[in-house]
């Protein structure tokens, strides 16, 4: 995991300035990919892991992680999808050694609590979501998310979750009806 | 077998995402949502997850992309200087484990009162004698007590260090 930089690393700078650290990407395309994709990764993350300083930990590394991959990317969207799985496995690895502290979402949890004003109603709703999540697995949320907040393909769901699309449907479906009857299937849901 | 997916969950979810549903959408559609519980599902889901969307990427505090980028170039050239490090520490613990060996061997082969004491500790040892064994060891330490001090000395240091440098590393 990342840490805040202390003076020691500003002087080791200069001393790893010769090492050269090999990115799938240059600086210029990073930023753009970066800024395109990570606030709802970021919140992909905070969904799954129910825990936003988790979150934040977890969406650096997983970018660190992707620009260390030694990976070739067709598109953006073949990216998007190695960045999701790298974050969806690294949520997994976290959730296990962390196995101690659950349930990992509570309803009390409150990954939506700075909003104000304006957004009360957003929130609310959004509290909705987080206590009808809690009673889902952590696969069930991920997926559910990428698909229906998302708007993931099945095939781009089922590279991030390591699964096959033959299986994807079938849970999807079954996590969908539990989380529709959790929310208590209120189809005019939306930003109405 | 029920049916777990519709011909329209697309374009109902696409509605949602667009942020359409359920007022800019024809009423059509709004009447096969409210008859097809497929189609029911994914609009409540998807609805409520565009509400929570919204919030959470209101929320959201991620570290400048300049920030993120220079973190990981500091880290991955930390990681690169630990890398190039490891197998060098690694050949340099096997050399003085090697040292260690042959010393001990030279000394081994080359010292009578060493391998006398060795025939003296197997002959013990055959009926072994706690108060013989005592003796032995404190004979060794009358005669040659700093270099038996010596060793023992390196029998606990040398591990210690060996543990100091790795942790280190």
């Amino acid at each position: 995991m990342f840490r805040d930089t202390t003076f020691n690393d500003l002087g080791r700078t200069d001393a790893l300035a010769g090492v050269s650290a090999e990115f799938v990407m240059d600086e210029e395309s990073f930023r753009g990919f970066y800024e395109r994709n990570a606030r709802g990764l970021w919140a992909y993350l905070a969904r799954v892991t129910g825990d936003r300083e988790q979150a934040d930990d977890l969406l650096q590394e997983t970018f660190y992680r992707f620009l260390r991959a030694a990976s070739t990317y067709e598109s953006e969207s073949h990216r998007r999808n190695s960045l999701y799985r790298i974050a969806t496995n690294l949520a997994h690895d976290a959730r296990r050694q962390s196995l101690v502290r659950a349930p990992v979402i509570s309803a009390g949890d409150d990954i939506e609590n700075v909003s104000t004003g304006d957004q009360a109603g957003a929130t609310e709703r959004s509290a909705d979501v987080t206590r009808a999540l809690s009673s889902l697995k952590p696969r069930e949320r991920a997926m559910l998310w990428l698909a229906y907040a998302e708007g993931a393909s099945h095939d781009e769901i089922a590279g991030a979750l390591g699964i096959r699309v033959t299986s994807l449907k079938p849970m999807l479906f079954r996590a969908r009806r539990k989380l529709a009857a959790l929310l208590g299937r209120k189809p005019e849901g939306g930003k109405s | 077998m029920k049916p777990v997916e519709c011909e329209f969950e697309a374009e109902v979810l696409g509605t949602v995402l667009q942020s359409r549903w359920p007022d800019r959408v024809d009423a059509q559609l709004r009447a096969h949502v409210a008859s097809c519980p497929i189609c029911s599902e994914v609009a409540s889901v998807a609805g409520a997850f565009d509400g929570s969307l919204e919030a959470l990427r209101a929320s959201a505090q991620v570290p400048d992309a300049s920030r993120v980028w220079w973190q990981a170039q500091l880290r991955a050239r930390r990681e690169a200087v630990a890398a190039a490090g490891r197998p060098i520490t690694a050949v340099q613990l096997v050399a003085f484990a090697c040292a260690v060996g042959l010393l001990g061997a030279c000394f081994g082969a080359t010292s009578t009162w060493f391998q006398a004491a060795l025939k003296r500790f197997a002959l013990n040892a055959a009926s072994f004698d706690v108060a013989a064994f005592l003796t032995a060891v404190s004979t060794l330490f009358v005669e040659h007590g700093a270099l038996a001090l010596g060793l023992v000395a390196v029998v606990f240091l040398v591990p210690t260090a060996v543990y100091v440098a790795l942790v280190r590393d």
